[in-house]
C-alpha cells in the first residue's frame, strides 16, 4: 500500500482527491456549461463541498428572476470543499448575501436549478451593488474581482 | 474492574471532601493578575433558583420524583402574587411581544420567569410543567425577589476585546518569565482524564444555567436586537409551545452550548505538549483543539488559524502560565442556545484552565473562566466561571464515542415532530441554516401579522 501512496502523492493525486469526494459527479452534465450572473443569498460552506445559493438576475440586469409567487428564483452551485474554496477567495466572509456574481456552472441533468463550478472558471464578483450592463456579466464590470481563476469562460480543453 | 472502581471512587472522595470548597471562588493564583483569577462579585451558591418550576429529585432508587408541593414560585394557574400587580399585558397575553419592548425591562412582563422557568412552563425539561389549566393564560409566577447580581455577570476586566486580553495576559506571563514550552516529559498529564459532568457536580452552579436570574437581567447584557430574539425564544418555548432546539433536528449544537445546563456532560481533556483536546457533550460531538504556542491570522474579519471558514467552536490557540492554560477562541460560527441567548459570529472567547489543588498541592481538576466578546450581541463582556472535578483516568470510565446525529424529528407546521421512515412530509421547505432557520418557522407558523424587526433588501440596486 505504502509503495502505492507515495507515487500517487508525487503526482498529487491525493491532495486533490477531497475536492471530488463526497459524491458522484453524474448527477451534472459535463458537456454543458451555462453562465449566470446573480445575487448570493447564502453561501453554506458546512456543505461537504461548498455551496453557494444566487437568485439569477434578469437580462436587463435590474432585477432578479422571480417565481409566480413573487419569489425570487435560486440557483446553487457546488465548489470544492470550504477551506479549498476559501483558499481562492470564495468564502462566507468574501460573499455576503447581496454580493452579486457571474458563474459558470455544469448544470444538473435533471433540469432542476443547481450546479457544479466549470473547472478553472473564475467566480467574479461585481464590486458592491454594481450590476453589470444588460446581457453582460461581472467580467465586463470595472473593479470586479477573479475569484479562484483567470477567466470567467475558459476554453474548454 | 475492582481496580477501576477503587480509582474512580477514590477521586470522587478527595472530591468532594476537598476540591468542592473551592467553586464559586476562584483559584488562588499566587498573584493579582491582569486578566484572570478575579473573584467573583456574588456567590451563587447562596442564589436560589428564581423558578417557577416543581424540582425533579432524584431518589436512592434512582427513580425521579416531582413533588407539587415543592413548587418554586410565587403564584400558580392564573393567581397573581399577593402584593404583585400584575401587567395589563404581559409575554403570556401579548397579541405581538415585539411591540412591548418598553415592558421587557420590567420581570412582571415575563410574570418573575427565569429564562428555563418559561421553558419548563410547558415541561420541557420533564415534568407536567406549570403552565396551569389554561395555557398560556394561566402560566405560573416566579419569584419576583430573587435574581443573581448583574455585577457578577460581566466581566471583572476592562479589555474591550478578547485580543486586548490576550494580549494582557501573554505580556504579563512573559514578564513572570514564560509562557512554558512543555515537552512530554514536563506536560501536566494529570490534567488529563475523566471530569465529572459540571452540572451534576454539588455546588457548582453558573448563571448560564439560566435558572437564577429574572430575564430583565439577562436581557440588559444584550444589544437591542439581540434582545428581540431571546424574548422571541421564551415567546415561543411558553405561549405556542412550538420550541425550536437545533439539536432536535440534528442541528449544530454551537459554540455556547458548551456552556448550556443540558448540553454539557462529563469532560474528557487530553493534554499534549502542543495541543490539548476537550471532548464533551450530551450529544457527544463536542471538540475543543487548544493549539499550544500558535498565533491567528489577523487579515480576515475575525482572527483564525486555519482556512477562512467560520467553525462551530471556534478556533483555539493558548499558551501556559505555569499551572494554568490561558486560551483564545475565535472564527466562531454564530448560532443559539435555546433557553438562553442567540450570539454572533463575532462571539470570542478568552478561557483560562486553572489547576485546583488541595493544601497539599494534590491536583484535583479544573477552574474554568471563561470571558466573552460578542460586540454585535453582548453590550459588555460577560463572564462564565465553573469547575471541573477530576474523577478518573481514561482507562477508569465508559470510552468518549463521538457520535453523528441522524434526523429522526422534522419541523412539520412549525412543531418538532418525529417522521418515521415511508411517511411523506407535506410542503416541506428547506430552511436557510445560516439565517436563523428557527426564526423562519416561526416566521411563517406564528408569527403572521407581527410587527417583526425588518429586513435588509438585498436584491435592491438603485
Amino acid at each position: 500500500m505504502k509503495a502505492l501512496i507515495k507515487p500517487l502523492l508525487a503526482l498529487g493525486v491525493l491532495a486533490a482527491m477531497p475536492a471530488l469526494a463526497h459524491h458522484s459527479f453524474s448527477i451534472f452534465n459535463m458537456e454543458q456549461t451555462k453562465v449566470l450572473t446573480g445575487v448570493v443569498t447564502r453561501v453554506n460552506p458546512d456543505a461537504n463541498h461548498l455551496q453557494v445559493f444566487f437568485a439569477p438576475m434578469n437580462d436587463e440586469r435590474k432585477n432578479v428572476l422571480r417565481g409566480e409567487d413573487g419569489k425570487p428564483l435560486i440557483w446553487a452551485i457546488e465548489m470544492a470543499g470550504s477551506a479549498q474554496s476559501a483558499a481562492d477567495g470564495i468564502s462566507v466572509n468574501a460573499l455576503p448575501p447581496g454580493s452579486i456574481i457571474s458563474v459558470n456552472l455544469h448544470p444538473l441533468r435533471s433540469g432542476e436549478p443547481a450546479g457544479s463550478r466549470t473547472a478553472d472558471s473564475a467566480v467574479v464578483k461585481c464590486p458592491e451593488k454594481k450590476p453589470p450592463a444588460a446581457g453582460r456579466h461581472c467580467d465586463t464590470v470595472d473593479g470586479n474581482l477573479m475569484l479562484g481563476g483567470k477567466v470567467l469562460e475558459p476554453v474548454a480543453k | 474492574m475492582k481496580k477501576r472502581v477503587c480509582q474512580a471512587t477514590a477521586f470522587a472522595t478527595a472530591a468532594l471532601l476537598s476540591g468542592l470548597a473551592s467553586a464559586q471562588s476562584m483559584p488562588d493564583i499566587g498573584f493579582k493578575s491582569v486578566g484572570r483569577g478575579a473573584p467573583l462579585a456574588a456567590d451563587l451558591r447562596k442564589y436560589e433558583f428564581v423558578g417557577p418550576v416543581v424540582p425533579a429529585v432524584r431518589q436512592p432508587d434512582g427513580t425521579v420524583v416531582r413533588d407539587p408541593a415543592t413548587f418554586i414560585g410565587s403564584a400558580q394557574n392564573g393567581a397573581t402574587p399577593k402584593d404583585m400587580k400584575a401587567l395589563p399585558v404581559d409575554l403570556f397575553t401579548t397579541k405581538d411581544f415585539y411591540k412591548d419592548r418598553a415592558l421587557w425591562t420590567d420581570p412582571r412582563y415575563f410574570r418573575c420567569n427565569s429564562p428555563v422557568g418559561i421553558e419548563e412552563q410547558r415541561g420541557a425539561n420533564g415534568g407536567r410543567g406549570v403552565i396551569g389549566d389554561n395555557p398560556p393564560l394561566t402560566a405560573a409566577w416566579g419569584r419576583c425577589d430573587r435574581d443573581y447580581p448583574r455585577e457578577a455577570i460581566v466581566s471583572p476586566y476592562a479589555f474591550k476585546s478578547a485580543q486586548e486580553h490576550y494580549e494582557a495576559l501573554l505580556a504579563e506571563t512573559k514578564k513572570r518569565g514564560g509562557p512554558i514550552e512543555h515537552t512530554y516529559a514536563t506536560v501536566p498529564g494529570e490534567w488529563t482524564g475523566h471530569y465529572q459532568h459540571p452540572g451534576r457536580t454539588p455546588n457548582n452552579p453558573w448563571w448560564f444555567r439560566m435558572r437564577h436570574n429574572q430575564v430583565p437581567t439577562i436581557l440588559s447584557l444584550l444589544t437591542p436586537e439581540y434582545q428581540a430574539r431571546m424574548v422571541q425564544e421564551q415567546y415561543h418555548a411558553a405561549v405556542d409551545n412550538a420550541p425550536q432546539w437545533p439539536a432536535q433536528y440534528c442541528w449544530p449544537e454551537g459554540f455556547m452550548r458548551r456552556w448550556h445546563e443540558f448540553a454539557v456532560s462529563d469532560e474528557f481533556i487530553l493534554v499534549t505538549p502542543k495541543a490539548i483536546q476537550i471532548l464533551t457533550g450530551v450529544s457527544r460531538n463536542m471538540l475543543t483543539t487548544i493549539n499550544v504556542g500558535r498565533e491567528f491570522k489577523m487579515d480576515g474579519k475575525v482572527p483564525r488559524l486555519g482556512a477562512d471558514v467560520p467553525r462551530w467552536y471556534g478556533d483555539t490557540i493558548g499558551f501556559w502560565d505555569k499551572d494554568a492554560l490561558v486560551t483564545w477562541t475565535s472564527n466562531i460560527q454564530g448560532w443559539k442556545v435555546h433557553g438562553a441567548i442567540e450570539f454572533s459570529s463575532k462571539m470570542q472567547s478568552i478561557e483560562i484552565y486553572t489547576a485546583n489543588r488541595d493544601k497539599d498541592g494534590k491536583f484535583l481538576g479544573l477552574n474554568h473562566e471563561a470571558v466573552f466578546y460578542d460586540p454585535d450581541a453582548l453590550v459588555q463582556p460577560v463572564r462564565i466561571v465553573r469547575n471541573y472535578v477530576k474523577i478518573a483516568e481514561y482507562e477508569g470510565a465508559d470510552p468518549f464515542v463521538f457520535s453523528e446525529c441522524i434526523p429522526n424529528i422534522f419541523p412539520v407546521k412549525g412543531r418538532a415532530t418525529p417522521v418515521s421512515p415511508g411517511s411523506t412530509i407535506k410542503d416541506y421547505e428547506v430552511l436557510d441554516m445560516f439565517n436563523r432557520p428557527w426564526d423562519q418557522i416561526w416566521e411563517k407558523y406564528f408569527e403572521q401579522g407581527m410587527d417583526r424587526p425588518k429586513q435588509e433588501d438585498i436584491f435592491k440596486f438603485d
